[in-house]
């Protein structure tokens, strides 16, 4: 019998491969490709002896270092044989860096930091685990305001935005953030404004009476949610929705007329007074407009607002106190409402974590938000969510801006928590910043960003050619 | 005396030279189809399929469905024009820098290793270091492109969030990075040309410009072209300059083709359609690839 030829040789080895590659597509998972969030144990399971390392994954900005060394400070003298490590990436990864570990189905964290809105993203996909019957046996829930943990951790998110009872729970509040006004008190006087329009005309002033100061500073750039998130928030001061999340309609809810104003406010009124080139400024750089006393009035997030104080980095004084002599720091003017923009992020724990490193995790963070280590944490430099760490003198004290955060969370405001939050705040997001920087006329970018949005929700259950 | 061993019969030689010869090259092998050719068979399954990598569950066929969305997407069709004239822009301008300056270089006898060493540091940086600093540089407020031309008496240029300055930094950028590859192979050539014939031409008089159109450039031109090829199949896939640069902004206006697919693999994770649209991206290099070697075969027999 002759040996078969090349060409039959090569035709079974390629049919070998293909076959070997179909097999290797499914996985095993129920036809929908629907998977649930595994349970989390109700009770903590023992915790090990041995040396053990507990990952987080997050961004990289001052509040990540700040977690490292407080956690290793604090959470060591219970548990010595426990290091914490807080592993970060640039900001613009921080999705990819975390989403394609959990696609791999193993992660090289055992907590995951995920923004309010990757909740979904993550249940849908069984990726971190549902902490429900866990925080029934180990959390005092009533100890929170309950918009605050609904938002870090509770999906589907109730309509009202508060916690609903009967909801699972997946996630646990690990820092707090919202946008603080910070004002330059030497040029605009001692009193913030209070509303939008009176922002908006002070800092005209301001520029116009300073030359080489720019009126307003605040986020415009293209990646992340930095334009996206100026936009909501004025949005939400001018009395717009983001969406009817009831009937999940976008179009003609975001671009309605209040969307419109809001949109011709951020684009005709605001960016005029930004400086020449900021179209691209994230937090870096609206704080370093304000440390060199290039800006009036500026927002940032309030976590990431520490470093103004620096004299090192400053040009403002030589000390703390001479900075804080010409800066201020308020809550968001309002106008037709008084919302303001959530930020922060809560802890969870990654499905594909060791079962040790799983149970460690656990006992993180219910020793996290006990009382007393809210407390210490808030002292530390962190923003809890307890309400009584909200009010209490160490964190009142722990920073000029803290008593802005505790004042806006009862005004706060989240975006879409859905799966499909990513494309929809990159939608977002490029559309605002092609209008602050004329790629595109304001109510042209509006109303893209509603068709394209609400394309992306009506074909989330549509097979084949999505994502474009 | 020993008597000598006899040499093994012919057969088995060759099936030990053989079993050699495949011992050297499975490892190869194996690892080539392992991270080439089997990601490339899955990539295209899935690229008829739609599958996300992060919802899981079984892959479901549905044809060339992700391939009619992508070619007649609007989205799309922006997105290849763009990359278009980025590849031209900047392919066309380090082509042309990159044959001026070897011109120059090989017409110096003193100095040229030198100058040829200093030219090349920009290519061997990491793109995404080279995107960093340029950014710096480029950053309207505090940069020092723009703190030059203040002290020349000239305006602030948005650079980076303007959309047609946008572009051009990427094509400036890349251009910087990119034309001492295309200076090099353009210097190979020339010192190849044979010395003799510009003798022959100083004899008969010939001018310089006589000497550089009928000697240098077409002796010069095969090799500059496949120069072009290499940088034109490397710029059609343009990612990091644009991440680091301009993040495809302002608004999608420097968005090419790799950026948009990396958008749409890692923020929706269809990683169905993402395939489908790696594929069309490879076999539109493949086929302009393969015109264009046609058209060099053509020349190389002229």
């Amino acid at each position: 019998m002759s040996a078969p030829g090349r060409k039959v040789r090569l035709a079974t080895a390629a049919m070998l491969l293909v076959a070997t590659t179909v097999t290797a597509c499914g996985d095993g998972k129920d036809d929908d490709g629907k998977a649930s969030a595994p349970k989390a144990p109700a009770t903590i399971p023992e915790l090990t002896k041995d040396p053990l390392t507990l990952s987080f994954v997050w961004f990289d900005w001052p509040p990540a270092q700040a977690l490292e060394a407080f956690a290793n400070a604090e959470y060591k003298k219970e548990r010595p044989n426990a290091t914490i490590k807080v592993n970060t990436v640039p900001n613009a990864n921080w999705h990819d860096a975390m989403f394609t570990q959990f696609a791999a189905r193993k992660t090289d964290f055992d907590i995951a930091i995920l923004d309010s809105q990757h909740i979904g993203e993550a249940v849908t996909n069984g990726n971190i685990l549902d902490l429900t019957d866990f925080v029934k046996n180990n959390i005092d829930v009533a100890a929170y305001n309950p918009y605050l943990l609904a938002a870090y951790g509770q999906f589907p998110q109730a309509e009202t935005g508060k916690r609903d009872e009967n909801a699972s729970l997946y996630g646990l509040p690990l820092l707090g953030d919202t946008w603080t006004m910070i004002y330059r008190k030497d040029l605009i006087g001692d009193k913030p404004p209070q509303t939008w329009d009176e922002m908006i005309s002070v800092a005209e002033t301001c520029q116009a009476d300073n030359p080489g100061v720019s009126g307003l500073a605040f986020h415009q750039a293209n990646g992340s949610d930095a334009a996206a998130v100026t936009y909501n928030t004025v949005n939400g001061v001018y009395g717009g929705n983001l969406w009817d999340p009831k009937n999940r309609k976008i179009e003609g809810v975001l671009n309605d007329a209040a969307g419109q104003e809001a949109m011709d406010v951020l684009v005709n009124k605001m960016k005029p007074l930004t400086a020449k080139g900021s179209g691209n400024w994230f937090i870096d750089e609206v704080n370093a407009a304000v440390a060199q006393g290039k800006a009036c009035i500026a927002f940032n997030w309030i976590a990431a607002s520490g470093g103004l104080l620096d004299p090192k980095q400053s040009t403002l004084g030589t000390t703390r106190e001479q900075i804080l002599d010409k800066l201020g720091f308020a809550t968001l003017p309002s106008q037709k409402t008084n919302l303001v923009p959530l930020g922060g992020m809560g802890m969870h724990v990654s499905a594909y974590s060791a079962t040790a490193n799983q149970a460690e995790a656990l006992n993180f963070m219910k020793w996290f938000e006990r009382a007393d280590i809210q407390k210490k944490w808030a002292a530390a430099g962190g923003v809890p969510s307890r309400t009584d760490a909200l009010e209490s003198p160490e964190f009142l004290n722990a920073g000029p801006f803290n008593q802005v955060y505790t004042d806006s969370v009862p005004r706060m405001r989240d975006m879409w928590n859905v799966p499909e939050y990513a494309r929809l705040v990159d939608i977002e997001n490029t559309n605002v910043n092609a209008a602050l920087n004329g790629a595109k006329k304001p109510k042209d970018a509006l109303d893209d960003i509603a068709k394209e949005q609400q394309g992306v929700l009506d074909s989330s259950s549509r097979k084949g050619g999505g994502g474009l | 005396m020993a008597s000598a061993t006899p040499p093994a019969p012919g057969r088995s030689r060759r099936l030990s030279d053989r079993g050699l010869a495949v011992a050297f090259i499975s490892p190869a092998l194996l690892l080539l189809l392992a991270m080439s050719v089997f990601p490339l068979l899955w990539a295209l399954y899935l690229s008829f399929t739609d599958y996300s990598a992060t919802r899981g569950g079984p892959a479901h066929f549905i044809g060339f469905g992700n391939y009619t969305a992508i070619l007649t997407s609007a989205q799309v069709h922006q997105r290849a024009l763009t990359t278009l004239i980025y590849v031209v822009g900047a392919v066309g301008l380090q082509t042309v820098l990159g044959f001026a300056i070897a011109y120059l270089i090989s017409r110096r006898t003193h100095g040229r290793g030198l100058l040829t060493t200093l030219f090349l540091v920009p290519m061997m940086l990491s793109p995404v270091v080279v995107g960093l600093f340029w950014r710096f540089m480029l950053d309207a407020q505090f940069g020092v492109i723009n703190s030059m031309l203040g002290s020349l008496g000239l305006g602030q240029v948005e650079w980076l969030t303007r959309q047609r300055t946008a572009l051009i930094s990427l094509i400036v950028v890349d251009t910087w990075q990119w034309t001492p590859f295309i200076m090099l192979i353009a210097l190979a050539g020339l010192t190849a040309v044979p010395k003799y014939l510009y003798e022959a031409a100083s004899i008969d008089r010939a001018s310089e410009w006589f000497r550089f159109r009928t000697i240098t450039l077409p002796l010069v031109w095969p090799l500059l072209l496949i120069a072009v090829l290499f940088r034109a199949i490397e710029a059609f896939r343009l990612f990091d300059l644009v991440y680091i640069l301009t993040n495809g902004g302002p608004g999608v206006s420097t968005e090419t083709l790799s950026f948009h697919v990396y958008k749409v693999a890692f923020l929706g994770f269809n990683t169905g359609t993402a395939s489908a649209y790696g594929i069309l991206m490879v076999l539109v290099v493949i086929v302009l690839t393969q015109l264009y070697l046609r058209y060099l075969n053509k020349l190389k027999e002229g």
